[in-house]
This record gives structure tokens, C-alpha cells and sequence, in this order.
């Protein structure tokens, strides 16, 4: 029964991938902790906390979920849902401070980006301990003495994840172009739906075979900025003003024109064009967003004030660092990989690391860590005006 | 999911057309609790509208809020007002109170705080409110509240589903009607001055007072 419903929630959940779906805040147990147990924290995200605790079987600890807002942990934590204040707030709150005698909490190593590990120790005295990026490591993380693998460090986009995106994508268009097709042309509603779950599928399937010719540094973000989740290229609206010209030039020799029919065919042009321009390299763990700007940004290393700490290793997830070495500071052999998630700048505590933005702006680790990364790439407007401001 | 964008510069704006206007009315008749030279601290402020209230009364009030873009237009409306020498903005959440010294207010006020609160936030926040406060010094509350009566739960259910999907929209926040506010106020060992609710019975004005020696 408790298979089942496991199952059955990740199917659901995963079907509203797109949408915030929170669980309860607090304090779980899991097993029979004593005053020793480690203590694990995430957010709280549904799925997330289930796939947690069900990673953390046979583990005798305690979880808190904090709060936010039923975003996931890279997510929220990216954008300003998973702050310092959720994290702070759990860790006060609950009473686990009179149930531990240490304080030690092992954070999902996502939240890096939005959560300041000097902060919580100086506001809470509670150490954070960076914990794999994902929760089926965590077995063997705790097996390893806490100890993180460079492997349990790194994001990767394996065949179920990009199922789970295809899926996360074609439902919720399904559910909109029904709706409207019942309406307008129930006749093509199922080979409709049949394209626009296939469409995704193949798309996510097939990602390995076309990586290599993604370009996450094309120039221009344009009026894909404001398309929210559409990154359109110029390629895709290419081919759709020549469909619509082949279906005006086809309907006038053939003598067939009418406005439904143009409108019918429009439509579902249209449709497959949305779906083609969704914001790909956005939904994979590897690459920025095709819609944020900051995708232009670079890291740049202030080797003057690197003492080689090797923060920036631990939450770096895609192993971009190398920390020691012969002149004993970070170096960054994998910069290419970059997916400027900032999260190496936020930890720092020597305020080593900067971004610096296509045109020579620099995002120093002050404004990184006030603003977070959202849709409207305020990161990059606050850097512009960062000067007038009074708090 | 990539939906991140938080919404302080339209909460004003939303919270306003979802209650009404009432909230306006609201906030005035507990900041007329308020005296001048009293020193107050707001919990939750957003973009300052007891904070603000306060401040043109003549009290020293401190708002503290986790939003910092909220206090960034809080500060700007201090500003407008002319109030910036009694007020002071703080980015802090409820958790953070333990920095606040003992007996140090003589007013604690909250505008549609608790309602974002979990409910582990809203017992440790009234403690440590109950601490904070001088003996004799006042709480005040103005938030969302959970109708006693199944009638009016039913119909404030049946409404709050379009209201909390424009709100969520708009602001980007859910909140909770809070449960047994003034039970719990009691229980952290306030005595309830007056309690005044809505006719829907969902919005509560609340006054405490924590009690002298």
C-alpha cells in the first residue's frame, strides 16, 4: 500500500511538475535518533520530501523541512523561495536544538545558491554540512563518514530525468490545447495530444545525439525574455511563417480558403512551434536558461584573496573547481561547464570569487547573494543601479 | 518552475483589492493603540503600513520583514512621509527574535504576518513577543483567521479558492488562516483585551496585553 501510493504520488507529481506543491513544515523522525543522530534539512517540495525520507530509510536521524513555498530545493533556493530565514527558522523553531547535542545540519548542496552557510553559523551557531545533490546518495554519503564523492557533487541529466521533463512538459500543454480543441476542432484532438506528447519525448529522448550543437552563449536573450517558459529561436518562427504561407498559397490554388480552416491549421501550428521552442537547455540541469541573461556572465577567481577553503568545490555541481595544488589556491579547469548558478560565490568566505558580465559589469558576492535569480534578470539590473541604494 | 519571480512591487496593489479596503480600516483602528514616544516594533512589516502608521503617531518603531525588496519600498514610503528619524527597517524573520532584548517594547504590532507563518513559527513567535514586551506593553494583530462556525468555514472555503489563486498570482504567497489565534495568545499568557472580528468572521483584530507585575 505504501508502494503504491509512493508511486502513485510521483506520477501525479510528476504530471504538475511545473507547479510549487508544498508539504508541511517541521520536524520528521526518521528511525529511532538519539542525541547523537545527524540531523538532514530540505524544503518543502512534496516530491522532494518523499524521495527524501524514502532515501533516508534505515538511517536513524531527523529531517526538517523547511519552508519554500513548495518549490524545489535549486529552484528556490536560486530564486528566493529557500532562504536563510526558512533555514534559520526550522532549525529555532522545531525544538531540535533540545534534542541534539551537536550542531551539524547536512543541507542538500543545490540550496548553496540562496543559503549562507556563515550566515546560519553566525545567527544560529549550527554548522552546515554541504550533503550530495541528490537524495539517493545520501546512503552512501552517510557510509562515507559525511564525506561527498566528487561524483555526489556533480548534476547530471540520465535518461529518467529527461523523461520526467518531457512529461513535465507535454501535460500541462495537453491540458490547454484540449481545452481549446474541444472547442474548436474535436475531430483532431486525439492525433493532437498523440504529437504533443511525442513531441517532447523525442526532444528530451534523443538530447545526447544534438547536445554537442546547443549554443548556450547565442547572443540575445530578445522577447524570449518575457516568454516565461518559451526560448524562441529564430528557426522555429522561420518555419512557422512559412507553414502559414504554404497553408494560405495551398487553400487559394486549391480554392479551399476559409477562416476556419486557416485559423484550425494555425493553431496547431502554432502549438507544435510552442512546444519546439520551450526553453530547453532551462529544463536540463546542465546548461543556464536560454531566458536569463545571466547566462553571459563569467566567474572570475580573485587569486589575491583565495586561501583555498575549497568551498566553491563542495557546492560547485558541475565540478567546475580544483582547490590545492602546488601554489596552494582554487583553480577552475572546468570553467566551460560553468552554469553561473552562483553558488561558489554566495560561499566564499573570503569574497574571492565575482561574476563579471558580457560587457565588463561586475556582480560583486554582496549583490549575488541579496538578489536572486528570477525571471526578469533583476540580478543584472540591480548591478547596474547597485550604487543608490540605502539598506 | 522557472516561475521565480517574487512580487513585492504589486503587493500593495493585490492585497488591497482582496481584502476590500478593509484593511486599511483595520490597521487604523489598532495604530490608534499608539502613542507618541512609545517604542514599537512590527512584525512582519512589508512595505510598512503599520510600521508607517506608527511612525506618524510618533512612536520609535522598528520593522522587520524577510523580504528585502518589500523594505526597500517601506524605506522609499518612509522617506515620502517624512518619518525616516523614528523608523528603522530590518531584514529579520520571527526566528531571528532572539536577538531582541528582554522587556525592550512598549507596543508589538503584526499586519497578515501570521497567516505566513508555519505553526511552530506562531508559537515561538508569541513567546518570544510575551518577552520582548515591557509588563503592561500591548500586541496587536490584524491577520486572517479560520471562522469558528462550519457555515461560515464552508463559505469562506467555497470564496477563499478564486481569492487564493488571484492572491497567489498577484503576490505569489499563499496564506493560512490561522487557527485558535486568540487561545494561543492566551495560551503564551497574554490577557485578551478585545477581540473583533469580521462579519465573515475570517479577518481578526486582536489586542494583548502582556501582564504587569
Amino acid at each position: 500500500m505504501n508502494r503504491f501510493n509512493y508511486v502513485a504520488v510521483n506520477i501525479i507529481e510528476t504530471l504538475l511538475r511545473v507547479i510549487p506543491i508544498p508539504c508541511k513544515v517541521g520536524m520528521l523522525t526518521i528511525g529511532r535518533p538519539d542525541r547523537g543522530s545527524p540531523v538532514f534539512l530540505t524544503c518543502n517540495y512534496h516530491l522532494t520530501v518523499r524521495r527524501v525520507k524514502r532515501a533516508l530509510k534505515g538511517i536513524d536521524c531527523y529531517l526538517l523541512v523547511a519552508n519554500s513555498n513548495g518549490h524545489n530545493v535549486w529552484c528556490g533556493a536560486t530564486g528566493g523561495h529557500f532562504t536563510n530565514h526558512d533555514v534559520i527558522s526550522v532549525l529555532r523553531t522545531t525544538g531540535i536544538e533540545r534534542l541534539v547535542d551537536h550542531r551539524k545540519v547536512i543541507l542538500p548542496q543545490l540550496a548553496a545558491t540562496g543559503i549562507e552557510a556563515e550566515h546560519i553559523r553566525k545567527r544560529t551557531g549550527w554548522k552546515v554540512i554541504w550533503g550530495p545533490v541528490y537524495a539517493k546518495d545520501i546512503q552512501a554519503f552517510v557510509e562515507n563518514t559525511f564525506q561527498k564523492t566528487v561524483k555526489m557533487r556533480g548534476v547530471t541529466f540520465p535518461l529518467a530525468s529527461r523523461i520526467e521533463m518531457a512529461i513535465m512538459w507535454a501535460f500541462p500543454f495537453s491540458i490547454i490545447a484540449s481545452l481549446i480543441t474541444i472547442c474548436v476542432w474535436p475531430e483532431v484532438l486525439l492525433p493532437l495530444n498523440g504529437f504533443i506528447w511525442a513531441l517532447p519525448f523525442l526532444i528530451f529522448v534523443f538530447f545526447p545525439l544534438y547536445v554537442r550543437r546547443l549554443n548556450p552563449k547565442k547572443k540575445g536573450v530578445g522577447f524570449s525574455r518575457y516568454t516565461v517558459v518559451f526560448d524562441f529561436g529564430r528557426t522555429p518562427l522561420i518555419l512557422w511563417g512559412l507553414s502559414m504561407s504554404f497553408l494560405l498559397g495551398f487553400s487559394a490554388i486549391t480554392n479551399s480558403f476559409t477562416w476556419p480552416l486557416i485559423l484550425r491549421w494555425g493553431f496547431i501550428f502554432l502549438v507544435i512551434i510552442l512546444i519546439v521552442s520551450l526553453d530547453l537547455m532551462g529544463s536540463t540541469p546542465i546548461y543556464k536558461s536560454g531566458l536569463h541573461g545571466d547566462r553571459f556572465l563569467k566567474i572570475v577567481l580573485d587569486e589575491r584573496k583565495c586561501r583555498a577553503a575549497g568551498f566553491c568545490e563542495q557546492v560547485c555541481p558541475r565540478n567546475c573547481y580544483e582547490v590545492g595544488g602546488s601554489r596552494h589556491i582554487a583553480t577552475m579547469p572546468g570553467a566551460e561547464k560553468c552554469v553561473q548558478c552562483g553558488a561558489c560565490i554566495v560561499q566564499c568566505p573570503f569574497d574571492a570569487l565575482y561574476f563579471i558580465g558580457p560587457d565588463g559589469e561586475i556582480l560583486p558576492p554582496a549583490t549575488v547573494r541579496r538578489f536572486k535569480l528570477n525571471l526578469l534578470g533583476k540580478r543584472l539590473k540591480a548591478a547596474e543601479k547597485n550604487a543608490g541604494l540605502s539598506l | 518552475m522557472k516561475v521565480l519571480e517574487s512580487a513585492p512591487d504589486r503587493y500593495d496593489a493585490g492585497i488591497r483589492i482582496l481584502t476590500f479596503g478593509r484593511l486599511d480600516k483595520s490597521y487604523d483602528r489598532l495604530a490608534s493603540h499608539i502613542k507618541s514616544g512609545h517604542k514599537a516594533l512590527d512584525i512582519g512589516c512589508g512595505t510598512g503600513a503599520l510600521t508607517l502608521r506608527a511612525a506618524q503617531k510618533g512612536a520609535n518603531v522598528k520593522g522587520i520583514d524577510v523580504n528585502l525588496r518589500m523594505l526597500e519600498i517601506a524605506q522609499k514610503r518612509a522617506h515620502e512621509m517624512h518619518v525616516t528619524q523614528n523608523v528603522e527597517f530590518c531584514e529579520m524573520g520571527v526566528a531571528e527574535l532572539d536577538a531582541e532584548e528582554s522587556e525592550n517594547y512598549d507596543i508589538v504590532m503584526s499586519g497578515l504576518c501570521f497567516s505566513e507563518l508555519t505553526g511552530y513559527e506562531v508559537i515561538y513567535t508569541l513567546n518570544e513577543i510575551k518577552r520582548i514586551l515591557k509588563p503592561g506593553g500591548i500586541l496587536l494583530i490584524a491577520d486572517e483567521v479560520r471562522p469558528g462556525r462550519l457555515s461560515k468555514r464552508m463559505f469562506n472555503r467555497l470564496i477563499w479558492l478564486p481569492l487564493g489563486i488571484i492572491t497567489y498570482i498577484l503576490t505569489q504567497t499563499v496564506t493560512h488562516a490561522v487557527e485558535n489565534l486568540p487561545e494561543m495568545t492566551e495560551k503564551a499568557g497574554f490577557l485578551i483585551e478585545s477581540v473583533r472580528l469580521n462579519r465573515m468572521g475570517n479577518f481578526i483584530e486582536l489586542i494583548g496585553t502582556k501582564p504587569g507585575e
